[in-house]
């Protein structure tokens, strides 16, 4: 009997020893970290964000009221555009959306599963600052996404291990529901 | 508002491009051939396909993204008019809650109000315009279609006092509108016909209050007869009527005793307190027993019911005063008994009391008889009509094959329908003009009289269709063309008193003071009295309570919704008595042929307590055509076995044929909801009887002595009136929550003392209040009606898919089994179900009690179902929420398996993922879908959140105020909906909660409190009023 289980073991050990590594490979393909596509247009967040200092709440104007931080609409970008920077090539692909009445398709980078929640006006009235989970998108050419963005990493903060310490809620269904 | 510029969120649609850079996780799930895992909808984690965000080209003013808006516009379901919110979301309708602000339903709101969503994202519903060409309907431009439209009106234009236009009635501006339209060309007034409502019963109204229906004051009555008037199943204005009848029996000492009279039990029926099983078509006796003019013994003979029942009831009704007596008019002479009732009332002193036709719904006003339709028919035949325009009903399914309306419509050489959805009328259409739905529409409803109900679009068009207003404008011929409004909104708003300034001030309310004109009703042309019929049983056919006479079968909400009183979705039964049944040797689900002289039809037989042994009842509205799409086409038309006979007022018979039922040897397995309709003794639904609640109150027993209510009847403390209790479960009896809170992950099943164990997930004193929160639901089964709206309002709250009979829409899967595959074999996915259990009546008599119980997660204390789950992905929120984590979900089921309650639901074939034969919302029915609630996919377990996404949602804005969750802030979306009041949600733990003083009524029970769950969802015992009063 004892060398039959002996035989069992192994083969299951082997097993448990797969699952894991399936289930850790698993884990870190699901996260996108690093992805940085180039755009429709390439807007320089460095220019509006760094060197002009624009509030990130010109554009995303939704981020302080609604779980959605907005996105700025094409009306928005022509406000100053018909007067700044008219002839520069990228501006002149955002003009000619403009005049075909198309919005600009742009590739979305930062995405949450759809069985998370995250409303982004607790976390920014909460005084979390957009580059704690964007990374410092005011020094990016191409906007590319710094975090993992997984559960864990949510979490970290959450539990009050940020700087300073923000103690929030983390059960489950504060964001799985 | 724009729908074509889409913001972010609602355009959030996966493009068939992959990224450029790294291991996407579906690629990495098929190298490892993991590929069963949650797929698509609720898959993906980061970026697994390239999304797009697309953004608004220029940002609408009244928007933000991700936030509701809410529009106030007017319910055009029925003729009721109820005012409704439509929550839109980026531009799209998602939700429709009832208009507190409304007079008529008050906040409430049914099923078909809740399904107009389905109505207005239909799959099936036109494009555009259709001409037919070649013998089929395609798809033109309004242009073109215009033209043909325009060209044909011209052509007829001598003969144009020959055409006919059949509108939907409706209250308020439009029929006004049309019938000047209609007079410029030189056509007769339109026909304003409601299949829906009860004909027979408007035209004894009118002849006897001059007006159609008279206000209903249930609270004022001590006692209410109904001889078949189903005033919780759709008879007249159900919401309204069903909130004063709630409001009624709630005030339980005073409240009023129901007795239903008739063949059949419909869903008012069940709420009786006692049923008098009359023969169909002999009701009147019974009123000229109680009127005087006959004798208890003819009456006895006449009706078939027992004579000591029938004394009982004069005795009852001579002393309770006032009263209500009520008639509903589908039977033979059904317009005579609704004014001997009304001539009833009179001579008791009701009318002005009970019944105030001074305060009278208007939403009636100016219906025309069905007879007009077969009076068309007739001149259809004859090829005298050159035009006929339907718009928004459908006659060639609601007029019985035998009125010989369809056959006649083919001879009409120009057929227009201005219907949005397809059905045989549209079918037989040579120009189809879809009108927006109301939904996408202007208008103005008169409700009640001098109040209007303001409907303005929540959207725009889904499709490329157009209102019927700017269509009529845009084709008139008339020389004065140029001095008409320019399209039907302008006109609305130069027929508004104060103009377009005053419209603006009065819409974010939805209703305002002022008067439209009804249209004058034609005078009915002569009766066709009914052939005498033979048969072995009566037939009868009724309106379904939420599919009405078949407006509601294009909606798979609907559909799915088991029927209140059957339990039985999708399909249409013959409902047989149990000795019936026997006689025959059917079984359920066993066909049988149902025959007439008109037509027959091979049904399942569902074996029904509450009809009469020698009745065959049938419910219509199923059984559409081919081409009315694909959900209409479930069960089979009733319609189709009526020989054609009108009442005396014009209203079409329903319920005055004999059929002849024999056995045919087929058979079909039933697509019901229902476990048992018997408690087995389990005390699920509980009551008491006035005697045994008085009794209570009196002090003669106290409730907290832990005696079950079988023990108080076998001591025989009570008075003497009062019996046992059937169904009563022996437990004992632990009135409010036992944890009023829940601190701690696991619950914390102790009381007060131990309320701060130290285990707790967070401290006490955490800011978000989590540890002093106990979410907690009361429902009042004296209130509850069993209407199901709740259930209705469940599905559209938290995108829960239908699943269909054994296919969804169209056969998916081989049935290898026999047993099919959805609602056949258990498969719904009704968070919230209706239970409906009876108690009595074993030996097949009349005599049986009903309970409704609505069933959905107890989110118990100690739940059964958390330490089951090997994956955690079930656990107690802190603030006594039992949460369902989808994504730590792997499907053992073990958890359902281990819920005493049933409310765990497993979603088998992926019904929310568009990829999936299943799919529940086919484009664009998932436009519906609310984006704060997760689309589960396969193999997730899945049950009632008590709407935690509402919880978020108040929390979420209260931070943004900087408040805390005010007391009864918000509610869920069935206790929003609930038409009977009898659900209510909030914060057990909070003194300022509705709620928490409900749990410590002393009619509370917990359903198997037997097995310590401590759930939090607790129950008031319904009150019976047994024959005889509480004394």
């Amino acid at each position: 009997m004892k060398t039959k289980r002996k035989w069992l073991a192994v083969p299951g050990f082997l097993a448990i020893a797969a699952t894991a590594a399936m289930l850790s490979a698993y884990a870190g393909a699901s996260s996108s970290e690093g992805n940085s596509p180039a755009q429709p247009i390439a807007f320089p967040h460095t220019v509006h964000a760094g060197q002009l200092k624009m509030n990130c709440v010109y554009c995303h104007f939704s981020a302080t009221k609604s779980p959605d931080p907005g996105l700025p609409a094409v009306g928005t970008c022509m406000g100053c555009h018909t007067v700044v920077s008219p002839a520069k090539p990228e501006i002149q692909k955002l003009a000619g959306f403009w005049s075909r009445k198309q919005p600009i398709p742009w590739v979305r980078i930062h995405k949450l599963p759809e069985y998370v929640h995250f409303p982004h006006m607790r976390h920014v009235n909460a005084g979390v600052a957009c580059q704690t989970c964007h990374g410092d998108v005011q020094n990016m050419k191409q906007v590319s996404q710094k975090n993992s963005l997984n559960m864990g990493w949510c979490i970290n903060c959450h539990v009050g291990r940020s700087n300073p310490p923000l103690k929030a809620r983390y059960d489950c269904s504060s964001c799985h529901y | 508002m724009s729908n074509k510029l889409k913001s972010k969120s609602d355009a959030s649609v996966d493009s068939p491009e992959t990224s450029a850079s790294g291991v996407k996780r579906r690629d990495f799930l098929k190298v490892f051939g993991a590929g069963t895992a949650v797929a698509s909808t609720m898959v993906g984690c980061t970026s697994e396909s390239v999304e797009k965000l697309i953004p608004y080209l220029v940002s609408p003013d009244e928007t933000v993204p991700g936030v509701s808006t809410y529009y106030a516009t007017t319910c055009r379901e029925c003729s009721a008019a109820c005012g409704i919110i439509a929550e839109t979301r980026d531009g799209r309708a998602i939700k429709l809650e009832g208009n507190p602000s409304h007079p008529v339903n008050r906040g409430a709101l049914c099923a078909r109000g809740q399904a107009s969503l389905q109505g207005l994202y239909n799959p099936d519903r036109y494009r555009g315009p259709m001409v037919r060409k070649g013998g089929k309907l395609v798809q033109v431009t309004w242009d073109e279609a215009l033209k043909v439209f325009r060209d044909k009106l011209t052509e007829n234009r001598a003969n144009a006092a020959n055409a006919v236009f059949i509108n939907r009635h409706e209250s308020g501006n439009f029929p006004g509108f049309l019938n000047g339209w209609l007079a410029g060309m030189g056509m007769p007034a339109a026909l304003s016909i409601d299949p829906d409502a009860d004909y027979a019963a408007i035209s004894a109204n009118r002849q006897s209050y001059g007006v159609s229906w008279p206000k209903l004051d249930f609270s004022s009555a001590k006692l209410i007869v109904s001889f078949g008037a189903d005033f919780l199943d759709g008879w007249g204005s159900s919401v309204s009527q069903q909130l004063d009848f709630a409001d009624a029996r709630a005030k339980i000492e005073t409240a009023p005793r129901l007795v239903y009279v008739g063949p059949r039990r419909s869903l008012t029926g069940l709420n009786a307190d006692q049923w008098i099983n009359a023969k169909q078509g002999s009701e009147m006796a019974i009123v000229q027993m109680l009127a005087g003019s006959t004798t208890v013994a003819q009456a006895a003979q006449t009706t078939g019911v027992d004579a000591a029942v029938l004394v009982g009831l004069q005795k009852e009704f001579a002393a309770a005063k006032p009263s209500m007596i009520l008639a509903g008019g589908n039977g033979p002479a059904g317009s005579d008994l609704c004014t001997a009732v009304n001539a009833l009332n009179q001579a008791q002193g009701n009318v002005g009391v009970t019944i105030k036709p001074a305060e009278a719904l208007n939403g009636f006003e100016g219906i025309d008889s069905p007879s007009q339709l077969r009076a068309v028919a007739q001149r259809m035949q004859t090829g005298a009509v050159p035009v006929l325009m339907v718009r928004g009903v459908n006659p060639a399914h609601t007029m019985p094959k035998s009125s010989g309306f369809a056959a006649a419509m083919a001879k009409v050489p120009f057929k227009v329908s201005f219907s949005a959805i397809p059905d045989e009328t549209t079918a037989m259409a040579d120009l189809v003009l879809p009108d927006n739905h109301s939904l996408e529409s202007w208008g103005i409803a008169e409700p009640v009289r001098g109040t209007l109900s303001l409907q303005q679009p929540a959207m725009d068009p889904v499709f490329d269709t157009r209102s019927t207003g700017d269509v009529l404008l845009s084709v008139s011929l008339l020389p004065d063309a140029a001095a008409m409004a320019k399209d039907y909104r302008t006109h609305l708003i130069s027929g508004f008193a104060g103009g377009a300034n005053a419209l603006a001030a009065a819409l974010p309310k939805g209703v305002t003071s002022g008067s439209s004109s009804s249209p004058t009703p034609k005078a009915a042309p002569a009766a066709i009295a009914p052939a005498a019929s033979s048969g072995t049983h009566a037939l009868m056919v009724y309106p379904h309570p939420v599919i009405g006479t078949g407006a509601g079968a294009n909606k798979p909400w609907l559909q799915e919704l088991p029927d209140p009183v059957t339990k039985v979705a999708w399909q249409t039964v013959a409902e047989l008595h149990p000795t019936t049944a026997k006689a025959l040797g059917v079984e359920n689900g066993d066909h049988v042929t149902v025959s007439t002289s008109a037509g027959k039809l091979s049904l399942p037989v569902y074996i029904y307590l509450g009809v009469r042994p020698d009745t065959v009842a049938v419910a219509a509205g199923r059984g559409h055509v081919e081409a009315a799409g694909r959900y209409a086409k479930a069960g089979s038309n009733a319609f189709d076995l009526l020989p054609y006979a009108e009442d005396k007022s014009g209203a079409v018979m329903f319920a005055a044929a004999r059929a002849n039922v024999t056995k045919d040897g087929g058979h079909t397995r039933i697509a019901t909801t229902e476990g048992s309709a018997r408690q087995h003794g389990r005390g699920i639904g509980q009551a008491m009887t006035l005697a045994a609640f008085l009794g209570h109150a009196e002090g003669k027993s106290e409730i907290t002595e832990h005696v079950s209510a079988g023990e108080h009847a076998a001591q025989g403390e009570h008075a003497e009136g009062g019996h046992e209790f059937p169904g009563d479960a022996s437990h004992e009896f632990l009135p409010g929550l036992r944890s009023p809170t829940a601190n701690d992950a696991q619950g914390d099943l102790g009381g007060p003392a131990q309320k701060s164990k130290e285990k707790g997930m967070y401290a006490p004193d955490h800011w978000s209040g989590m540890a002093k929160r106990r979410w907690a639901m009361t429902i009042d089964l004296a209130r509850c009606t069993g209407c199901s709206a709740c259930v209705t309002a469940c599905y559209a709250e938290n995108n829960i898919p239908t699943v269909g009979a054994d296919w969804q829409g169209a056969k998916v899967l081989p049935d290898r089994t026999g047993f099919g595959s959805n609602i056949t074999r258990s498969r719904e996915m009704a968070w919230l179900r209706l239970e409906r259990y009876y108690e009595g009546g074993e030996d097949g008599g009349a005599d049986f009690d009903t309970r409704f119980v609505p069933m959905l997660c107890q989110h118990c204390g100690n739940a059964p179902c958390e330490p089951v789950c090997p994956v955690y992905a079930t656990y107690h929120s802190p603030d006594g929420l039992n949460v369902q984590v989808y994504n730590r979900c792997v499907g053992t089921r073990y958890c359902s398996n281990n819920c005493p309650y049933k409310v765990r639901y497993f979603n088998w074939f992926g019904y929310g993922e568009p990829n999936r034969p299943q799919y529940a919302f086919p484009e664009p029915l998932n436009w519906q879908l609310n984006p704060d609630v997760t689309v589960r996919g396969k193999g997730v377990m899945e049950k009632c959140t008590f709407c935690v996404q509402r919880i978020r949602e108040t929390e979420n804005r209260a931070a943004l105020e900087h408040r805390g969750v005010e007391a009864d802030e918000f509610t869920t979306a069935c206790a929003e909906a609930c038409p009977s009041r009898a659900i209510t949600f909030g914060d057990a733990a909070d003194e300022k909660w509705a709620v928490a003083k409900l749990v410590d009524d002393k009619r509370v029970y917990h359903v198997f409190e037997e097995l310590n769950t401590y759930t939090a969802v607790v129950y008031l015992k319904k009150v019976n009023h047994p024959a005889g009063g509480a004394a």
